[in-house]
């Protein structure tokens, strides 16, 4: 199975590049969770939240060629439902339009009728995404609350 | 976004998108099979979705696959419905995990 997402942020390749791969601008709008990498050709990568215990995915860094083009392998570890669901691939595309970006992740190599939790979450990351690179906020999403602290 | 609002604002188009929903990846002749439409309507009504990012394409070998992107309806919900409707499905998720965790 294969899903395609695509957004059109105003910003430049290398500034999404670095959202994708810095943990810090990662955390802001993927849930809070920070991807962890040296972000070179077959290199592995851990995504985890500081309030969840052990690691929520893992993967390999398939093909890394910045600012255009990122394919990772992708194991879920956060449940036991999708830990079984095994790996999958995502490939970032980054095509520079006009004074914007296309972003493209394309999440394939899925089960058929694979568990929708796996890539549920991508429309509310983009959307994330777009809105830190274009304004500089975080947005709220039922995604970005998952893991959020209580409010007092 | 207006070009969203259209894009949704029609009940085959609409139907395009579930149809899309239940099986990803189709081609022009899949998505024509089973509708009241000729080939060139339905190319039509798939060019508006297109244009709204809507429906997005890939080729394969000679065909050309049509996926739904759900990423413009997030949108419109981050930008609409979020701000009407969140700030309850906020409380009633902080109230869950009181809950839950006492």
């Amino acid at each position: 199975m294969e899903k395609v997402f695509e957004i059109y942020i105003k910003t430049t390749p290398e500034r999404l590049w670095e959202a994708i791969t810095d943990p810090e601008l990662r955390s802001k709008y993927n849930f809070g969770v920070r991807v962890e990498s040296d972000w070179t050709q077959g290199s592995s990568y851990t995504s985890r939240h500081p309030r969840a215990d052990g690691p929520l995915a893992e993967g390999e860094n398939v093909e890394v060629d910045p600012p255009r083009r990122l394919v990772q392998t992708f194991h879920a570890l956060w449940s036991d439902d999708v830990k079984v669901e095994g790996t999958s691939r995502v490939t970032w595309e980054i095509e520079p339009v006009a004074d914007s970006c296309r972003l493209r992740v394309i999440h394939d190599e899925l089960r058929e009728g694979a568990n929708d939790e796996l890539f549920g979450g991508w429309p509310m990351i983009l959307s994330g995404l777009k809105t830190l690179l274009e304004t500089g906020e975080e947005l709220t999403t039922p995604g970005s609350l998952m893991y959020a602290q209580q409010p007092a | 976004m207006d070009e969203v609002f259209k894009a949704l604002a029609d009940p085959t188009r609409r139907g395009l998108l579930d149809s899309l929903y239940e099986e990803d990846g189709q081609t022009l002749s899949d998505l024509v099979r089973g509708l009241p439409m000729t080939r060139i309507g339905v190319m039509k009504h798939l060019r508006v979705l297109e244009e709204a990012g809507l429906v997005t394409t890939k080729r394969r070998g000679r065909e050309k696959l049509h996926f739904l992107n759900p990423v413009p309806i997030r949108l419109v919900h981050d930008r609409w419905v979020s701000k009407y409707a969140e700030p309850w499905a906020a409380t009633l998720t902080g109230l869950k995990r009181q809950l839950e965790e006492d």
